[in-house]
């Protein structure tokens, strides 16, 4: 058993007592809506429930992640990306029939990345799809020989892996970063504190669109997102980004910026989908079913957010 | 000993495969879940489209259930014919009759009278991705002569780009398995039930399509 529980974790007061906030507010959330939804029964109250129901799912896969020994978690993110990889390519309308092949290339590349931030190659796990499966991906579909239209398989591919492998990777590399004296929460700290504040950013712009949201911020991709919404949710990000700094070395003044950073990042991936999915007409990116798919739906925000808020801490104190 | 096989096949390797590797979904598949013989007739692109519906199964359903497949293809060799009889529990039709030989329909017509179900392809052959072709007769014939049995409407989505007919190299995309409910044949001639068959699927199909609009 001790194996696979990665030893720091009890120790580990500042981990702990976040993910006892985390389970706090779920369980807030889900007595919540349940009486909610005995008193107004509707269509509003059991989407938030469903949304809460998705919430437990993401919650219990994160804290997993950090509680258990550092290779399952890798693995665990891997095959997130994988499965955010696969949605990505099934509903792409730029993707030709003759790039099938190409696209096993894409997934090969998922256990080299991971592999890369499991060792801890910094500066491979780094260039390795922006730099070398960029090029990598063009050479093959040429090499293939199908030209027409080649255009947009070469910029459509490498983008696809940037927003499911590269970004979801540094959640993973978290794990991998170096002991910092005098700051013990270390890389888990930091996986929870930008995975928290990026879920708890969507929810907060969710409910202060909900209860304040008048002028329309980005219409013609998501008609749901309001200023009123954005502004909420940031500022309230930055208060929550402020008290638990205890997950990271920041101070008062850097955890805030960390705050505002994620905020934005998880605005900008959260609306790159939205429009993916409208170019597409899709509602859902593969929620057919609730408990199925829709990975995409769960990580667009940390797409950008992640990979932001990581060379932010990395520069500060890892460099 | 058949039931370890299968059991192991379809349970254990093909049903994780599918879901996590692949990315097959299924929709509605509590359908599935009967307790005499059924017909289920769905679409068909791939190979996978037999797996999916067979690793979709409740335990006490797949011995009793059986895909059924063309002699000429699955039965080549004396190793085919073993994995398909003892592994994917197949029945083995013979598309060139000889004299003496039961009809593909009597044949099938014994496995649903002994109480078992099968997995049906009325367009026979694999096609072009994500095609829906023309229907062959003998879903009509065999519910013409057991207009008690009910089937299963399924429609499939994405099986065609995961494994396509003529490639070897499996790329993993999502994909779905609608299945609809069972019902009993309202019509009467072969013909007619071949087209109330096929209009079932097309149903599946709008129903999935309908699911995942905006």
């Amino acid at each position: 058993m001790n194996y696979f529980l990665s030893n720091r974790f009890i120790e580990n007061n500042e981990v702990l007592s976040i993910i006892l906030v985390i389970l706090g507010i779920l369980i807030f959330a889900t007595v919540l809506f349940f009486i909610m939804g005995r008193i107004y029964p509707g269509d509003k109250v059991r989407e938030l429930q469903q949304r809460t129901k998705s919430w437990w799912v993401m919650a219990s896969v994160f804290i997993l992640a950090t509680v258990v020994h550092p290779a399952i978690s890798f693995v665990a993110f891997g095959l997130l990306s994988f499965a955010g990889l696969r949605e990505l390519a099934s509903i792409s309308k730029n993707i030709r029939p003759e790039d099938r092949k190409v696209i096993i290339w894409c997934y090969l590349a998922i256990p080299v990345q991971y592999f890369l931030a499991y060792m801890g190659y910094f500066n491979l796990f780094m260039i390795f799809i922006p730099v070398i499966m960029f090029i990598w991906i063009p050479f093959v579909l040429v090499v293939r020989g199908f030209t027409v239209e080649i255009g947009k398989s070469m910029s459509v591919l490498p983008v696809q892996l940037m927003f499911t492998v590269f970004s979801i990777s540094h959640l993973a590399y978290f794990l991998s970063l170096p002991e910092l004296t005098g700051f013990h929460a270390g890389g888990r700290g930091l996986l929870l504190y930008v995975v928290f504040l990026t879920e708890m950013n969507d929810v907060f712009q969710f409910t202060w669109g909900k209860l304040l949201g008048r002028h329309k911020i980005i219409e013609k991709i998501s008609p749901n997102k309001t200023w009123e919404g954005f502004v909420g949710g940031f500022l309230t990000t930055l208060v929550v980004a402020y008290f638990i700094r205890f997950l990271t070395p920041f101070t008062a003044i850097e955890s805030l910026f960390a705050g505002a950073i994620i905020a934005f990042g998880g605005f900008i991936g959260d609306v790159i989908v939205s429009a993916i999915k409208r170019d597409i007409g899709l509602k859902d990116t593969g929620n057919l079913i609730p408990g199925h798919g829709g990975i995409l739906d769960r990580i667009d925000s940390l797409a950008i957010a992640a990979p932001s808020f990581f060379y932010l801490v990395y520069n500060l104190y890892y460099a | 000993m058949k039931w370890l096989l299968i059991v192991f096949y379809y349970k254990l390797l093909m049903r994780p495969f599918l879901s996590i590797l692949v990315g097959v979904k299924l929709v509605n598949s509590e359908n599935l879940r009967q307790s005499g013989p059924v017909i289920i007739v769905s679409n068909h692109n791939s190979h996978l489209d037999t797996m999916s519906l067979m690793a979709a199964l409740p335990f006490n359903q797949l011995l009793r259930t059986h895909p059924v497949a063309a002699a000429d293809y699955f039965g080549g060799s004396w190793l085919k014919r073993f994995i398909s009889r003892w592994v994917l529990n197949a029945i083995l039709i013979k598309r060139t009759r000889e004299a003496g030989d039961l009809s593909p329909t009597d044949q099938l017509i014994q496995f649903i009278d002994k109480g078992h179900s099968l997995i049906l392809f009325p367009e026979g052959s694999r096609g072009e991705p994500e095609q829906i072709q023309s229907f062959q007769k003998g879903i009509g014939a065999i519910l013409h002569r057991r207009p008690q049995v009910p089937y299963i409407p399924v429609f499939m989505s994405g099986m065609g780009r995961i494994l396509p007919k003529g490639e070897k190299l499996l790329v993993p995309f999502d994909a779905y398995v609608v299945v609809g409910n069972s019902r009993i044949v309202q019509r009467e001639g072969v013909l007619e039930i071949v087209d109330e068959v096929k209009q079932a699927i097309l149903v599946q199909r709008d129903q999935y399509n309908q699911l995942n609009k905006l």
